[in-house]
């Protein structure tokens, strides 16, 4: 396959991104609506593309793998962003400034996230990284004149720059002690056996750097407030997609490049499942913010896939690539009700909630089958992704971290129902008008609903999907 | 005799020192500042695991060139959301943006 | 056709919550619905059974075809894998006919059954989510679809009992055959698990292959008879049998649909599918047998003496139940599959009947009717056709299949159960032509008159009337190529004619219609005088043994008093530890929020130590030598 068709979707990623950028400064101030729709259109023609393509294989000058574990990496990305941008219409709509670098920078970001899922190198690894980073800085503080919003910014800014130096300096040491920033041949050194300090020193400087991006314990203390202060639609796409990412790289480096050091860095990833598990799970339970209860509860999910991590086997990988399939749209249908929520009465809080099923019945429902798949409530597919989790590291004879695993779950249904309670059995405030969904929010919601419920019922198209692509990753 | 120990030793005194910055400087551009510095050590490091391990292929440099070009567009954007931060507060001291917490 | 078998419980399925969401409200179209649903898969029902027969498929050689519904590829082997299949040979496409023929003959009659009922179009929807799960059971592949059909009829069947909830005795019942099954279905799931986890497949064919390789036959005889608890509940035997009277509370249609045609010979058709599996253990099929044989007389004795026209069926259905568990257990799988079919023709035709009479007269007491031969003609003409047939004359469907089970239990050496089962017949003659001259020929006793049904209930009376005469012959033992070279297990076996046995059943179920004249025809015996010589016999049978009593007071008193003390132990103990486990976890959440103090600077510092701590972990040993 010639390189231009390898390199098709990430290509006009770029495009879409770029073009958008310049449609931005042309568009008249009154029509820049359409530049949304543009953006949400042109990412489900690339994600069409994505998809014919989703067999495709060969690598690109040496360091860049397209593969179908990348690829259905890259139309995770894709779906998020798609059900980014239709739930931003409203909002960025409002905020009246920037519409066209919005949508420039959620797929810019996505493109960064593309980049990661298939390096093979470790400098087109840390662009990258940081194409993504940087976009999610400037999306996070785009609420100007929000206090919350500039806090997250400066915070995630910061605390971002520090982990990539962190993770730069590892990959420093990886190339110093391999001589190469090509993964396949980092793996040749160290099948050899060639661990030294210096580079076991690296590996866990790399961990950390990746366990930010995932929002593990004890590298998530940026994820709440980060999540609070962003843009709700930002939010969203933060908590899954580059969450998501920073899984895709991870498993490219530490399962190929440092799969035979599996021994070392195993017993640290034990470690960060069981605190996100734990850590997640336990402060979730006192929040009183939708979006900051969301953000530990996606550190508890970061736990979960981890499990997949854990595992290091075939059906470890198959399961995390079902398992942040399925959360993408579990986690999107949630934050997409807490944007509508938000553009109708200014609010994040749970308690204004109340009657939330009154008020917008479809709004509830998307609500409360989002959390209960995240939960992992038969018969949605969080039950089986999640099913699929524990199955792999019970294979590997981990029985006790999955018991840990279904224990802090159960938990996790005590905050998620606390909401569920709200919304349901609260009264609405008197005199607060039902709820209106935009049309494109409800095909959206409609949508992910759909997913959750149909790979709940009958999951085996997607795991055949996820696993033949793990089965494909080890070759 | 200066061999390759000793640029990494440099280069892990330049990282330790930006991550003191980083860490116990209150004004958001220090902070900043700190970062630049821990990521100067890393091209450093890899200015000389390029020169030390195989000089003939430049994949060391071409990677501190592409670091120092992202260092550089992280601190475009940093300083940008600093200012903004100044706009709404009048301080841009890191300790004093809490209210986002528990 | 066979490719298109998935079909057969999708058209059904579908019509569900068609009429559950859209055709609800228009009583007329949800029939219409209903009906055609059911009249497409019986259509594709008799093409697939037409393919099967013609094109070789046969019990060896089935069509299977599955969609891989939940699969988990393991480290060596396949951990676990789920199917969603299709299995059909000459076995389920019998099943399938017999399934839709008398759900179409049922639904037909409800359209004036059930005229002018509020719940008409529920109704409806109800029996075509039955059918589509019954549908289902049969065709499914593997144990664990099965199940999931199973749980899903045992589902419609509360349901339906209950469809009249605002009765108390309604509700009740409904909910003790709920209760009743899921004792059993619990039993059945404990026993395909157990198989699951010795063999790792719940698929049948892949099962019957492993068989063989059994590592330990006992384990497997308790599988066995852990999934025998199945039919025991579904199929009421003794001594789960008590919920099958108490859903006679349901629409009249209902039971005659899945409490004697289709629902509770489920569990017939499970001991068929697992045949293998019974058959290679002795002991189990001692059980089978001896559970079956008890039944069937225990059953048909209680029906001699119940008043209530629909009772009086149900016992003869629990009875018959019997006669086809216990074919199962001497080992002539033919039979019972040819008993349940012949059986589901003639009992669908005599509730059909009874539900005509109760119908016009509304009053299900026997000793309350009378005369209602001269009312109601196809009605009577068509029942004592149903009451022949189960009584066993010749030539009608019930000798051939009834006489195939006598003789499969004598030449298999089971002469007891034969005996028994002769005696069965007798009774079984005796009990209907009971019901019979008391209810349709003697004089008036309360002063009701009856009128006949309207047209879309007769028709499919006189339906299942004529198939009750020819029916049999598919299966009798001087036609070729009949039932038993189609169903069979191990190899199509041909019982030559036997007329000892013959002879024997056919004068025991003269002598029963002769008896019954005798006393309740002719009244030349007084039925009055019997009751009172055998006084202390008539009581323990009227009052069926007393079982629901002993049931209740072992409930009442034992496992109420055992609740009592585990309610205390919860509310004391458990709730204790609960409540106590439960403010930990809250009390640490609250206490680990403030860990997140919202400050910059501690974040950092937080996040560097966490890599310092990992980097001395890890790196120690590595730079100590030891790794």
């Amino acid at each position: 396959m010639p390189v231009w068709e390898l390199l098709s979707v990430e290509l006009l990623t770029a495009f879409l991104g770029l073009g958008l950028l310049v449609l931005g400064l042309l568009v008249p101030k009154g029509q820049k609506r359409g530049l949304g729709y543009l953006a949400a259109l042109g990412l489900v023609g690339i994600a069409a593309l994505a998809f014919a393509l989703r067999e495709a294989q060969g690598v690109v000058w040496e360091g860049y793998i397209i593969d179908p574990f990348g690829t259905y990496f890259k139309l995770l990305f894709l779906f998020a962003a798609i059900l980014t941008c239709v739930s931003s219409f409203e909002y960025i709509g409002r905020l009246g400034n920037g519409e066209g670098e919005y949508y420039a920078l959620i797929i810019l970001s996505t493109l960064g996230m593309m980049i990661l899922a298939s390096a093979g190198e470790l400098i087109t690894l840390y662009l990258g990284l940081e194409l993504m980073t940087i976009s999610f800085c400037i999306l996070a503080t785009y609420r100007r004149g929000d206090m919350k919003s500039a806090e997250a910014g400066i915070k995630y800014i910061i605390l971002g720059a520090l982990s990539s130096a962190i993770l730069l300096y590892g990959l420093s040491l990886l190339y110093g002690s391999t001589g190469s920033t090509l993964i396949k041949d980092i793996s040749l050194v160290v099948n050899s056996g060639g661990v030294t300090p210096l580079m076991v020193v690296g590996m866990i400087f790399l961990l950390g750097g990746f366990a930010f991006k995932m929002a593990a314990v004890p590298f998530h203390m940026w994820a709440p407030d980060v999540y609070e202060g962003a843009p709700t639609p930002v939010t969203a796409f933060l908590s899954v997609a580059s969450k998501a990412a920073a899984f895709a790289a991870f498993l490219r480096v530490f399962f190929v490049a440092l799969g035979d050091s599996h021994p070392l860095w195993a017993e640290v990833i034990v470690a960060l499942t069981i605190l996100s598990v734990v850590v997640g799970n336990l402060v979730a339970i006192p929040q009183k913010n939708i979006k900051r209860l969301l953000a530990y509860s996606s550190i508890s999910q970061a736990g979960y896939l981890l499990l997949g991590i854990v595992a290091f086997s075939t059906l470890g990988v198959g399961a995390i690539l079902y398992h942040s399939m399925l959360y993408v749209f579990a986690n999107m249908g949630a934050f997409m009700v807490a944007t509508v929520f938000y553009n109708a009465d200014k609010s994040d809080e749970i308690q204004d909630y109340a009657g939330l099923a009154r008020r917008s019945p479809l709004l509830a429902a998307v609500m409360l089958f989002s959390l209960l798949s995240l939960a992992g409530i038969p018969p949605l597919a969080g039950f089986v992704s999640k099913f699929y989790l524990f199955m792999a590291v019970i294979d590997q004879g981990y029985i006790w971290l999955a018991i840990l695993a279904v224990l802090m779950s159960m938990v996790s249904v005590y905050y998620y129902l606390q909401v569920v309670k709200v919304m349901y059995l609260g009264d609405p405030p008197p005199g607060r008008p039902a709820i209106e969904v935009p049309l494109g929010v409800q095909i959206a919601l409609a949508c992910s609903l759909a997913v959750l419920f149909l790979f709940g019922i009958y999951p085996t198209p997607l795991t055949n999907y996820a696993f033949s692509s793990a089965a494909a990753f080890f070759h | 005799m200066i061999t390759l120990n000793h640029y990494l030793m440099l280069g892990g005194v330049l990282f330790v020192i930006g991550l003191f910055g980083a860490l116990a400087k209150k004004n958001a551009i220090a902070v900043l500042m700190g970062i630049e510095l821990m990521l100067n050590a890393v091209n450093i490091n890899l200015a000389a695991f390029n020169r030390f391990l195989n000089p003939d292929k430049v994949v060391g440099l071409v990677f501190a060139i592409f670091v120092i070009v992202v260092a550089a567009v992280e601190v475009a954007v940093g300083l940008a959301i600093v200012i903004n931060l100044y706009r709404q507060r009048l301080n841009t001291s890191v300790d004093e943006a809490d209210w986002l917490k528990w | 056709m066979i490719r298109y078998a998935w079909l057969v419980p999708l058209f059904p399925a579908l019509a569900f919550p068609v009429i559950a969401f859209i055709t609800r409200r228009l009583r007329t179209l949800s029939a219409l619905v209903g009906i055609g649903a059911i009249a497409a898969s019986f259509v594709l029902s008799l093409g697939i059974l037409w393919e099967t027969l013609t094109s070789g498929v046969t019990m060896e050689k089935p069509v299977e075809y599955a969609l891989s519904w939940l699969a988990l590829p393991g480290a060596k082997d396949w951990v676990l894998k789920i199917e969603a299949g299709v299995l059909v040979d000459p076995l389920s496409a019998v099943m399938l006919l017999v399934v839709t023929l008398v759900a179409l003959l049922v639904e037909i009659y409800s359209v004036g059954y059930m005229h002018g009922d509020p719940g008409f179009s529920v109704f409806f929807g109800y029996l075509s989510l039955f059918s589509a799960s019954m549908l289902g059971l049969v065709l499914a592949n593997n144990f664990f679809m099965m199940f999931f059909f199973w749980e899903l009829v045992g589902l419609c069947s509360y349901l339906l009992i209950g469809f009249y909830f605002h009765k108390p005795e309604a509700a009740r019942a409904s909910l003790k055959a709920f209760v009743v099954n899921r004792v059993a279905d619990f039993g059945f799931m404990l026993g395909f698990f157990y198989l699951f986890l010795m063999f790792k497949t719940f698929n049948f064919r892949e099962l019957a292959e492993a068989l063989p390789h059994a590592p330990h036959m006992g384990l497997l005889a308790v599988a066995a008879t852990l999934i025998f608890a199945g039919p025991i509940g579904k199929s009421a035997q003794f001594p789960l049998h008590v919920w099958l009277p108490d859903a006679m509370e349901g629409p009249t249609p209902v039971s005659a649909l899945i409490h004697a045609a289709t629902m509770v010979a489920a569990g017939v058709y499970l001991l068929a599918r697992a045949f293998v599996l019974f058959a290679s253990i002795p002991e189990v099929s001692l059980l089978v047998a001896y559970v079956g044989g008890f039944t069937a007389l225990f059953a048909a004795t209680i029906a001699l003496t119940q008043r209530d026209i629909k009772r009086i069926l149900a016992y003869s259905t629990m009875s018959q139940l019997g006669y086809m568990i216990m074919a199962m257990g001497v080992g002539s799988m033919t039979a019972g599959m040819f008993h349940l079919t012949t059986h589901a023709i003639f009992k669908a035709l005599l509730f059909l009947g009874a539900g005509s009479v109760i119908h016009a007269l509304h009053e299900q007491d026997i000793f309350r009717m009378g005369g209602l031969a001269k009312d109601m003609k196809v009605t009577t003409a068509t029942f004592v056709l149903g009451a022949l047939a189960l009584a066993g004359i010749p030539p009608l469907a019930g000798f051939w299949s009834k006489d195939e089970i006598l003789l499969a239990a004598y030449s298999n050496g089971y002469t007891g159960l034969y005996i028994l089962g002769t005696v069965v017949a007798f009774l079984t003659s005796f009990y209907m032509f009971r019901l019979i001259f008391v209810a349709f020929f003697g004089r008036r006793r309360a002063g009701l008159h009856g009128h006949e049904s309207p047209k879309c209930m007769t028709v499919p009376l006189i339906i299942l009337a004529t198939l009750t005469v020819v029916a049999g012959f598919i299966g009798a033992p001087f036609v070729p190529h009949g039932f038993s070279s189609w169903v069979y297990f191990g190899e199509p076996h041909h019982l030559e004619p036997n007329y000892f046995v013959m002879v024997t059943s056919t004068l025991v179920a003269i002598l029963g219609i002769y008896l019954a004249w005798l006393i309740y025809g002719k009244e030349v015996i007084s039925a009055e005088a019997l009751a009172q010589r055998w006084r202390s016999i008539h009581t323990v049978l009227y009052n069926k043994y007393y079982i629901d009593e002993a049931y209740l007071w072992f409930f009442r008193r034992v496992v109420l008093g055992l609740a009592e003390a585990f309610h205390w132990h919860d509310r004391h103990v458990v709730d204790g530890i609960f409540d106590g486990v439960g403010d930990t976890v809250r009390w640490s959440g609250y206490r680990l929020r403030y860990l997140h103090s919202g400050s910059l600077p501690v974040y950092a510092l937080v996040f560097f130590a966490a890599v310092v701590v990992f980097v001395l972990w890890v790196a120690t040993p590595v730079i100590g030598g030891i790794r």
